[in-house]
This record gives C-alpha cells, structure tokens and sequence, in this order.
C-alpha cells in the first residue's frame, strides 16, 4: 500500500537525488492544485490536457509535445515553469510553483515520466496489523486490530491516547449509534452492574429492531428516499415499503452485495421475490414531474441522469456528474463513460408518467385469495409462459405504452401534457406499437361522458381496424377490450368519437394501453368469474410502490452521448460499458443493470468496499478516514490511516462476508472507540480535528436523534414499525400551498409519536424541525450531512410544541413519585446517563425554586401552560421548566 | 516558501485567537461566577475583552460578518422575485410593431424549432394590452399598469433581453435563484451570507418573505445546497410565529425564561470547563443568540409601529401577509443589518387561462399590487440614505411570448400568454447602478434579444460582483471540486455598473 502524503508534508520534505518519485504520491496533487484547472477534463488550453497520459505525452496545439520523457530540460512544460515573461511563465497569472514542485516534476520528467493510478483505483490489500510500544496495550488500549493501527499513527504523533470512556457514558454512546436510542434502562443496569459484558450490550443493541431504524436513515439519505414527488405541486407519492425494506434488511443483516444487487436490479434476476422488486424502488425515488406543460420525457432523462450521479455517488465515492457535460476535471473520466454507464439505466420503463408506473402491487388477503384462484386457472388452462405473464401483469402490469408518446393530433390534445384527450372525430398516431399476436388490450382512462368511442386502426385513417372500444362513464379505471391478432410492429392510429359534446370538448383521457394475452381457458366452466375476479383485482390494489422494469427488447431505447449534457443535442450511439480505470468487465456478466451491480461488488472494484467502510466509519466517529466521504478521487482529502481503511475494506469483504453488523462491532468493539471524549488543552493543541483518534468521539445527535430521544425519556415514544409517512405536530401554515391549501393532517394517537424516520417527508417542504438540525429535502443523494450549531437549533428544542410536550410528559414521570429535589436527581440521570454532579443539580434547583416562586405568586400563568389547559400543579410546572432545561444541554444534544 | 510562511501565519492568528477567547471565557465567567453567571457573554460587552472578536470568530459564531475580497458596492440585497414570470410586454418592454400583428397568426418563421411549455399548433399574435409611455428625466418606456413606477424609474437600469434556458416553474426559478436548473445547489443569498456572513447577530442574515404562496420549486430556492444549513433563507412569516419555534412557551413570562437559558448556559459551560470540548461554547453562543432573537425578530416584524405616512406610503394592510407589508419589511430588515432579504409574491403565471391569469385583467391588478409598495421602498431607502449601499433586483424566472397561448388549436377565453425563456426583462437598481440606463434590446415583437443579451449567470455574476466577490473565485469545495454560483458561465454586466 502506497503511504499517502498531503500536500503540505510533501512540501517539507526534500527528495533525495536517486529517489523515484511516484506520480500518484507526489506528481498529481501538484498538477490537481496548479495545472488542471487550464489544462485539464474541461478547458484545455493550447491543445494541453494532463489528465490522461496519452494526451499529456501526445502533441499540443503548437505540434510538439508539452512532456519529453526523460528530457526535462527540454520539455516546454518545464521550461514554462521558469519563464521570466509573466505572458508566458506557467501557472498562467498565479503565484509560480515552489522550487520543491518544480524539482519534483522535473526529476518525474527525468525519470521518464511514469504514469501511475491514483491510489482510489487501485484495489485495497490485504495489510498486517503494525506492531507498536506495549504502552498502548498496558493502557488496555489495543483491543482489536483497528486499535494497532490507530496506535502506530499516535506513536508517530507522540501522542497517547484517553482512558476508556465512563461505563454509563458508553453505554450511552454505543445505544445512539447502533440504534439511534438511548439505552433501554434493564440493558444499561444490566451492564453497569456487571451482569453483561460490552460485547453482550453491542450484541444486544444490534439484534433490536431500531438498530434497522437508525440505520436506514442514513441510507435513505443516500437513496433521496421521500414521500412526495418533488417538482412544483410536489404530490404524495407512495414508496414506503422500499423504507421499510431498507428498515428490514438492515435488520436481518443482508449482505451488502445482496443489498446492493437488489437495489440495482432486483428486477431482472429470473424470478424475484417481491422483497427484490420492492428493493429495486432505491431508484425510483428519483423525482416526478406532473407540473403542467413539462415534457414527460425531458424529466425521465433527468431522472435515468440521476440514476448514473447517484449510483456512482452512493457505491464507488465518485462525482460522475460533472462527466455528464464534459470529461471530469480531475479524475480519468471521459464524457463517454458517463453514456455509456447511462446505457445501463435508459432501458427501464418509467416514463415521467403521472401513475408512476411501474408500480409493485400490493393486494389485499382477500384479492390475494383471489389471485391465486386466478393464477392457477392460468396454470391448468394455458401455458407456463402465460402464467409467467400473467403474474407479472398481476404484479406491476408490464410492459404497457404510455400514451403521453402519441402525436399527429387533430381535434385533440396531449391533456396537461400527460393524457392523450381527443375531442369529437378526434385522432392521433403512436408510433412503433407492437402487441406481439395479444388479443387482449387493457386500457386505463376516465371520462365523465357517456357514449365515448374509440376505434384502432393500423397505421392511418384508412388503416384496417384493429379494435373498437365503447367507453363507459368512469373514474380513473383499467378496463378490457379485444384487439386484432397483429405480429408485427405498427402505428396505430386512434379515432375518438361522441356526437353528444360540444366542440374541443374531450371524450375521455387514457393513459396507457397494454397488450396482454388473453386469458386461457375460454368455454371452461367458471371462465367468466376468472375473467372478472382478474379485471377487479387489477382495479384495486392497496398499495402501489413504484419499482424498476426493463424494457423487453422490441421496445429498447438508443444511448447516445449528449452534446454538453443538453439531452436533445444526441451525438454518437453507445453501448452500455463501464470506466476501465475503475475494474474489468466479466464477460459472463450480462450487460445490463445485474452486470452493472456484479461489477459494483465484485471483489476487483477498488472502490465499493473502500467506500462502505469510509462512510460507516464517518457515521461511527463523525467523519471518514478519507474526510471527503463523498469523493475518494483524485481531489480528494488523503486518508488518515491508508493501511486501516484497506485493511478494513479486505476484511470486511473476505472475513465479514459483508456484513454491517460484522463490521459495526469491529468498530465499536476497538479501544479507538471506547475512549472518553474528553479534551485535553495540549491534546487539542496536537490535533483539534482529532484526526489521530487520541480521544473518543463526540458530536451533535442527528435531528432523528434529538426527537427520537426528547420522546424516548418522556416514555412517548411509539415503538410501532413501517407503513406510511405519519405527520406528527408541526406549526400551521408550513404546508400552506398556493392554490392546494394545508394538506398537513396531524397523525392521531401513537402516531404522532412515531420514530422520526417514519415522519412524512415532503420534499419542498420537509418537517421543519429536522431541517434546522441539518437534515436535507432529498431530492438528490445526499452523502453528508453537515453538521451545524445555530440559534434556529436552540428555538426547536426550547420552544417547539412536540418538545413542550416530552417536557411535560417527562416531568410528570418523576412529579407524583419524587421529592422535588430527588425528582431533579432522577431526571438528569434519565436524560444524560450519568450521576448529577452537585453544581450540575443547585442550578437546576435554583430554576426550579425560581419557576415555583413565580408560580405562586402568579397561579394564573398556568391557565395555559406548555400547551395544556389548566394545569393544575404548580410542582409539576417547575418541574416541567427543568425538564425543559435538561433537554437542551450540551451532554443532551450530543453523544459524549 | 511563500507558501509555508502563509500556512504559519494562520496559524499562529489562530492560536492568538483561541488563547484570546480561552482568556476572555476565564475572565467573564469567573468574573461573574454562579448562578449569577447569566447573559456572561453579551455582559463582557462592556470589559475590556471585546466582544467584536467574540463575534467575528466564525467557529463560533458562523454569520460573523467578513470583509468582502473586494471593494464592495453595496452591503445587502432585496431580490424582488415575482413567481409565475410577469409579462414583460405589459409592463417594461413596449413593443409598438406587435401591436399591429394583433391577432394575425404567428409566422412559422417563430414556431419552427421552438419548444413551448402549452402552446401547440399555430397561435395568433397578442398586441400589448397596456398603454406605454416614456417617463422620468430618462425617459424610459413605462406601461400604464405602473403608474406610481415613473417617480422612480430614472432609479433603475433595465436590462432588456435576459434569457434563459428553462421555461417551466420549477427549473427556472431553481436556475434563477441558485444557478442550476436542478435541485441541490445553494440559493444565491446562502451564498452571499456564507461569504459575508450578517451585520446584525440577533436577525437571520438571509431572510425570506413570501406573499401569495410558496415558489414552484419549494424552499429548495432559499435552501443551502452543499452549503452548511446555517445559510440557507429563514422565513420569516405574517401569521404564526413569525420565525418558526420563535415563542416562548405558553405559561412562561420572560424572566423565568431568561432563567431557563441561563441555567443551560451555566451548565453547559460546566461542562466546557471539565471536557474542554470548544464546540460546547459555540453552543453556548446560540442559545444567546436564540433568546436575543425572540426580541429582535418580532420587534422587526412589526411595521403597526411605523409612522402613518410610511405605512400609507407603501399601502400595507397590517396583520395580513402581502407585498406590500414584506417591502416595508424588507427595508426594515437592511436597516438592521440583514444582509439579502429575498421577496417572492405568487401569482404571475399569465396564461390567460382565467380571469385572474389574463394579461389585461389579473395581471393589472398584480401590478397594481406591487407598483406602490415598490416605489416606496426605493424612496423609502433613499430618504434614508439606503439606497445607495442596498442591491435591489426585480424580476421573474422567465418571460412571456408575444403570441397568444392556445393549446391545439383550442383559444382560451381570456388573453394569455405562455412561458418564454428567450427574451425578458429584469431591473436592478441601488448601489453601483448606473440610474435610468437601458442594457439590451429585443427584436420588433420582443421575441428574442437582438442586443445586449444576458443570461441568468450574467446577473447572478453582477449581484456578486457588486457585494465586492469576483464571482469566478468565490468557490466551495465540494465533491472533490471548487463549486461556485455561476458553475462555468456568467460575465460581468458592465453596461449597467456605474
């Protein structure tokens, strides 16, 4: 493994003569930070580029070659670096390199300008844990191998690390991170008086259902999972059984190629569950658009854009968007990589449509019942191949044509640019239908007029008809009409009429045709019923989740590059392929979105394991071993502990099997973890940032935390699991909408109390009190999260409502049964897990006897006190301000 | 070497810096002590330790006011965003020629190529439906629905013939207020405070002040992007709370609140003075400020306490949320030191498809809504010697097209134009700005720009450049690569500087 150096130590070192310079170590930060900006992935002046080595080495603008491997006195890129005449003295009107900088690229030159892979790309390898002084071990420091690590770096700074952290302060700490809670009071008894060990509490705490919860919420993030479109209106969208099996996989410990196969491509293994099809919804939770007079298909190109950006941000910590529009600045990426990868995505079914289709359908136990009936009609009267359609129909109702692609309207009109709408002798064409010889066409539309009629014809008006349908007055339903056995492809021309409308009057808007087999068995006893038992079902699924489904090949798209990433400038057709700097392609790996997720987890992929690791490392100690844990490219921070992030990266695949939790405990089993956070002034001075892990980590709750936790000790909190979005207290007006009104129904009952990651998430509107405390809209991957501290953050948990209500509730927990005093006592130790110093308790007994003076002396304060009406106890309301108080300090907000 | 020497001077006014406050928290709280210990930052305000420092020291306090790079022109910013995209052709830009083409139906000449939000098939050209006339010593064309404009048109620098290349809602108004058409990046005023940070610690530095409904793309247009969450646009309402969790609790007068946050405070500075963790101060510094907040907000908030004339003046209707009421605000918040206000008013989206949308009917009366307050605020901020180092900028997030909308060949009862992204006007004017120029024109029927064409990058380029920021080196790392507000575009529009 290649010792990684910041730029600024290289600064300081000087090169011996004979020592071989590395490009990767020393040459690239110099270019990245000097030289690329002008002659780099975007702008290339004079013909020059440095970012691949062909075109470095190749010829300029002025016919020679900038580089003369092994000539550097002759290299012009050399001689520029010494130029006196500022017009030509490079970097071109900035402070000129260093001498160390320009020795570095001259001798590199000299010794023949080797090329060389940034370290990102290169696959991580397997490293022996570093021998290191027996102090850290007599400190009972080294308790896995992550801690020998640690320690070799300390040794190096001089540095010795903290005691171990307070029992009550770890059990605290270790209960936020596995499970976002704190810990449930038996476990931490049990633990504080010796009756389980810290490995039985981590254990513990990783087999409990919230450690899916706390979690998933950081996944979710990543996946830009919300409840509503996004876009304008904004509209609800049902995608919440992807959370929750996000929730479920985190919990049962799915793999982590497993995870991320099913998210990828669920859809396309032979015969997926319905747990995978619902996992493939991770990338359905792009947006939608339905804002009126958008084109569907400019937002589903957006949408597959964003699908290529978050995948490359979620598994490989590499920023692909910018190669959307031109070749990455920094790192070896061209603009014909990010299409060809966009080849993988372009192929799924989704159009922009306002149903979202594809959606996974849930039934009913009832219509469940009745599927199966259906199913095995199919099974006895038709083939394995109809009852392979079948279900699929049954279950996303696949493949269908969106109708939104018609044209060639006459007396008619693309309905808010979504429905095909047709007036009175109306027309229109779609292009390229192929009902592949099915008889059977289902139709999805509504109209509130009687006597509508459409009539299908091939190609034009004079066309042979294929299909004549008799619309009934209806809501939004599908409905079943016979078509013409057709074995080709076609345009099929469609006719509206209905005599009875005034002019420019629509007969009825459709969205979507699908051509369906039709349904074996004809003549048999009990056909009829099947028949309709089918259409019912179809018409009434209880939950609709949208998922991912690939085109069948009579309706695959073309990629092609797009000129400057503006999707109606097409250039040259692509092939799906993926950036051969990253890892080979199988050939046994089918080229699609499963060949695209095995590349992901295969073994060879530098960066998937590197980039896991990182970021649950980030979650674990407040930031990465590589602090930009969205990028491990060539920009990015170089790790503080090169050999600790690849030895975690190989045995979290070889030895973990790629198991989260595996590799959670390692973590929090380390003596690294287990320290106290205390900060020592000399400590502080050596590392502020504590990049070098002499002291544990502390930082700030996320917002999911901080409420989960205010109701957790006021014992509100709901330990009620999945379904949808619930919408707990928030302040009138936030959702006001322009013209649709507040559309915030405060949940009822233990729904108000439900764990954050549960809570509605609008994305032009997100619950308030979280985004104060940094969480983001979710319209975009969102790899970290940035910490903040604000004067918006202290009015949440000082005033908000849902707060107001934990102070009281907690408050009331410790009133009937405590002393005052004794009251103070046990609510401090519920709130921050640890013995109230005596300081700590005469100020929040001075408050206390302050609000209780106040009260006496004005009882009517209390007509309307934290929300409640007519409280009648003026113990319980000082009480209440303490409770108050509690829930705002320091050791509250944070995880010490 | 040069390079290394900078690095150490850093650091050692670092090191300066944490000893200074290491010395000040010693002196203040020991010197205060207990329970008595409260308010102990703001009550140094008077000791010899100076509280400026305190304040300027962003890893305490990150809206502590920074020296812009370059000289600037003005302090702050109320960016005036009329959401829906007002038609241009009925208020700034006169077109006399279209006029004549009334009701005569488009040539293909302007259909062919072009992609229209609703229009489709062939619509019929719309003369202007307001009357124009030149006004002020400039002047300058100003359409009837803006009768109160013409006492401040020689104030402002029109630009003619901005463009851009989104013509719905949602991605034009993402465009125009955070430089990208997508979600995800920081809105222009996250950007400015981020830079500059606020004069005014006791007031959010951006401010956000809606009347008529949220923008079409949702608070992503005031949100931080990448930014840290502090800079992104607080709300600041007409009804409710006016900043969000900004009451106290019912039940709890002042004082006793006072003591609440006192009692946090003293706690968590214990706690400081055990674990030394310097972000407990931080902390510490915030409920400060929150509770200093409480007062200064509602005090700023409330305009029944200014003079009948002002409030006459700009036609506020107190207790209810309109535009009026926010530019009155808006010049109360620069006054305090906030440093970009930003305005939405909903209700600009003409398409002729109901009264209220109809270019000669709904649209008067939005105009009407807006010409006096506007007016006002520009003299308000010049009686106060305001204007002169306040950016004030109106505009949409597109402009409208000079033919009639028609959907398939079916007319909407009412006159109504569609969205249009070629050719539309915006103003500035304030600090910097030349007064009464004109920058750019369009074709005879105003639709393209055929001089003086700007982008959206172009005047989100200016605004910086005039807050003293080379907007081409005012950057973010993100993602491993410096991000800026103008991503690759944006040149400076010197025409209109003065």
């Amino acid at each position: 493994m290649i010792g990684i150096l910041s730029l600024s130590i290289i600064l300081f070192f000087t090169l011996r003569p004979k020592e071989e310079i590395d490009y990767a170590i020393h040459v690239k930060p110099i270019l990245n930070n000097h030289c690329i900006a002008c002659h780099g992935g975007v702008k290339k002046n004079a013909g020059f580029s440095l970012l691949f080595q062909e075109e470095a080495l190749g010829k300029t603008a002025s016919g020679h070659p900038a580089i003369i491997p092994g000539d550097a006195r002759n290299s012009p890129l050399i001689k520029r670096l010494h130029e006196s005449d500022p017009e030509l003295r490079m970097p071109y009107q900035k402070a000129a390199l260093s001498k160390e900088e320009i020795k570095i690229l001259t001798q590199w030159i000299d010794q023949g300008a080797k090329w060389g892979t940034h370290w990102a790309y290169q696959k991580p390898e397997k490293t022996t844990p570093p021998v290191v002084d027996q102090n850290y071990s007599d400190m009972e420091f080294i308790i896995n191998p992550i801690d020998r690590f640690i320690a070799a770096r300390l040794e190096e700074k001089n540095l010795l690390p903290n005691q171990q952290a307070k029992k009550e302060i770890l059990a605290r700490r270790v209960a936020l991170d596995l499970t976002g809670l704190p810990p449930k009071k038996a476990i931490f008894n049990a633990f504080i008086d010796g009756q389980i060990n810290y490995e039985s509490l981590v254990d513990s705490l990783l087999s409990f259902d919230s450690f899916g919860e706390k979690w998933a919420s950081w996944w979710l993030d990543l996946a830009r999972y919300a409840d509503s479109k996004g876009y304008e209106k904004d509209p609800q969208r049902s995608i919440w059984q992807y959370r929750d099996w996000v929730i479920k996989a985190f919990n049962k410990d799915l793999s982590f190629d497993q995870f991320t196969m099913d998210q990828l491509a669920g859809d396309l293994y032979s015969d997926p569950t319905a747990d995978q099809l619902i996992a493939t919804g991770f990338h359905r939770n792009t947006m939608n658009n339905d804002e009126g007079g958008t084109e569907d298909e400019e937002f589903r190109v957006v949408s597959v854009l964003d699908r290529v950006n978050t995948t490359f941000d979620v598994w490989q910590s590499t920023t692909m968007s910018c190669v959307q529009c031109h070749g990455h600045p920094y790192d070896p990426f061209k603009q014909k990589d990010y299409y060809q990868l966009m080849a993988f995505f372009n192929n799924s079914r989704d159009e922009d449509t306002p149903d979202e289709a594809p959606n996974f359908r849930t039934y009913s136990i009832e219509n469940n019942k009745k599927i199966e009936r259906i199913l095995s009609w199919i099974k006895k009267h038709g083939t394995d191949e109809s009852h392979d359609a079948f279900k699929k129909i049954i279950q996303f109702m696949e493949p269908k044509y969106q109708l939104h692609n018609c044209e060639n309207f006459v007396n008619g009109e693309l309905s808010d640019s979504k429905y095909l709408a047709l007036w009175n002798n109306g027309t229109a064409l779609l292009r390229d239908v192929h009902s592949k010889g099915n008889t059977s066409l289902y139709i999805y539309y509504e109209t509130p007029h009687k006597n509508s009629k459409i009539t299908l014809r091939e190609n034009d008006s004079k066309g042979k008809i294929l299909g004549k349908m008799e619309l009934k007055k209806s809501d939004w339903k599908i409905a079943r009409f016979s078509f013409a056995k057709v074995d080709k492809p076609i345009d099929l021309f469609i006719e509206a009429k209905n005599d009875d409308l005034s002019p420019q009057s629509s007969t009825s808007r459709i969205l979507w045709f699908a051509f369906v087999p039709d349904l074996p068995g004809k003549g048999s006893d009990g056909y009829a019923e099947v028949a309709d038992d089918l259409l019912e079902v179809m018409n009434t699924p209880q939950t609709m989740t949208p998922i991912m489904s690939e085109n069948p090949d009579y309706m695959k798209r073309t990629t092609h590059v797009f000129d400057r990433g503006n999707w109606l400038m097409k250039k040259e057709i692509v092939a799906a392929g993926t950036p051969a700097v990253i890892n080979r392609w199988e050939k046994n790996w089918p080229k699609n979105r499963l060949g695209l997720a095995r590349w992901i987890v295969s073994s060879e992929n530098p960066l998937t394991s590197r980039t896991l690791v990182n970021r649950v490392w980030d979650q674990i100690f407040g930031k990465g071993l590589v602090t930009t844990i969205e990028d491990l490219g060539s920009q990015s921070s170089p790790p503080t502990h090169p050999a600790l992030l690849d030895w975690l990266s190989v045995e979290f695949v070889d030895s973990q099997k790629w198991r989260l939790k595996s590799l959670i405990k390692s973590i929090v089993m380390s003596g690294t973890y287990r320290q106290s956070s205390a900060v020592f002034d000399k400590k502080h001075r050596a590392d502020p940032q504590n990049n070098f892990y002499a002291r544990g980590p502390k930082f700030r709750l996320t917002a999911e935390q901080i409420r989960d936790q205010a109701l957790f000790v006021s014992g509100l909190l709901s330990d009620k699991m999945y379904g949808p979005g619930v919408m707990p207290p928030q302040p009138d007006g936030v959702w006001e909408h322009a013209y649709l009104g507040n559309l915030w129904v405060e949940s009822k009952g233990e729904d108000r109390f439900r764990r954050a990651i549960y809570t509605f998430l609008k994305r032009t509107s997100p619950y308030p009190s979280f985004m104060t405390f940094d969480t983001g809209s979710r319209e975009v991957c969102l790899v970290k999260r940035t910490p903040t501290n604000t004067p918006l953050q202290a009015l949440v948990t000082m005033n908000d409502p849902v707060y107001l209500e934990a102070a009281l509730n907690f408050a009331k927990l410790y009133h009937q049964k405590l002393q005052p005093d004794n009251a103070i006592k046990a609510m401090y130790e519920a709130a921050i897990f640890k013995k109230i110093n005596p300081d700590t308790f005469e100020i929040l007994k001075q408050l206390y006897l302050a609000a209780l003076i106040e009260y006496e002396q004005k009882p009517d304060q209390l007509d309307n006190f934290f929300g409640n009406k007519n409280m009648q106890e003026i113990s319980l309301a000082a009480l209440t301000l303490v409770a108050n108080a509690i829930m705002n300090l320091d050791e509250f907000l944070t995880h010490a | 070497m040069e390079r290394i020497e900078k690095l150490l001077r850093e650091q050692r006014l670092k090191n300066a810096q944490l000893n200074t406050r290491r010395h000040f928290l010693k002196e203040c709280a020991l010197g205060i002590g207990g329970l008595a210990l409260g308010s102990f930052l703001a009550s140094c305000d008077n000791k010899s330790i100076n509280k400026q420092h305190y304040l300027s020291d962003r890893s305490l306090n990150p809206m502590a006011p920074l020296p812009a790079p370059y000289l600037p022109k003005v302090k702050s910013v109320i960016y005036l965003h009329m959401v829906g995209a007002p038609s241009q052709l009925e208020m700034f830009d006169y077109k006399p020629e279209l006029a004549k083409l009334h009701n005569q139906p488009c040539p293909s000449s302007l259909l062919d190529g072009k992609k229209f939000a609703f229009i489709r098939g062939v619509p019929n050209m719309l003369g202007p439906q307001a009357k124009f006339a030149r006004a002020g010593e400039s002047g300058n064309w100003i359409s009837d629905y803006l009768p109160h404009f013409k006492k401040v048109i020689d104030e402002v620098a029109f630009l003619k013939a901005v463009h851009t290349d989104q013509f719905n809602h949602g991605p034009a108004q993402l465009l125009m207020q955070t430089g990208s058409s997508r979600f995800g990046r920081p809105s222009i005023g996250s950007w400015v405070t981020y830079g500059l940070g606020s004069e005014n610690q006791n007031l959010p530095g951006f401010v956000v002040l809606t009347s008529g409904g949220t923008p079409d793309a949702g608070k992503s247009v005031w949100g931080s992007g990448f930014l840290p969450s502090i800079y992104q646009g607080v709300q600041c309402r007409s009804k409710g709370d006016p900043v969000l969790y900004l009451k106290d609790p019912d039940g709890v007068p002042r004082h006793l609140k006072k003591k609440v946050l006192e009692s946090i405070n003293a706690i968590n500075y214990k706690e400081f003075l055990e674990f030394k963790d310097p972000e407990v101060l931080t902390r510490i510094n915030q409920y400060e400020m929150a509770y200093r907040m409480q007062t200064a907000v509602p005090e700023v908030m409330n305009i029944n306490n200014e003079p009948e004339a002002i409030k006459e003046m700009y036609g506020v209707e107190p207790g209810k949320e309109s535009f009026a009421n926010n530019c009155l605000l808006a010049r109360k918040m620069v006054e305090e030191g906030v440093r970009f206000v930003q305005l939405y008013d909903w209700g600009w989206d003409s398409h002729g498809t109901n009264h209220s949308t109809a270019v000669d009917l709904g649209l008067k009366n939005k105009c009407r809504e807006i010409d006096r307050p506007i007016t006002a605020l520009l003299l308000d901020l010049k009686q106060r010697g305001l204007l002169d180092e306040t950016l004030i900028v109106w505009g949409g997030e597109f402009g409208r097209t000079p033919m009639q909308e028609t959907r398939e060949g079916r007319t909407h009862k009412y006159k109504g134009r569609d969205h249009h992204g070629d050719a539309f006007t915006m103003w500035l004017a304030g600090g910097g700005i030349k007064k009464g120029a004109v920058h750019g024109a369009t074709d005879e029927i105003g639709y393209s720009g055929v001089e003086g064409r700007v982008s959206v990058y172009d005047i989100q380029a200016t605004i910086l450049h005039l807050l003293g920021f080379n907007h081409e080196e005012f950057t973010y790392n993100f993602q491993g690569r410096p991000f800026r507000l103008t991503d690759v575009e944006g040149q400076l529009i010197n025409e209109i500087l003065a």
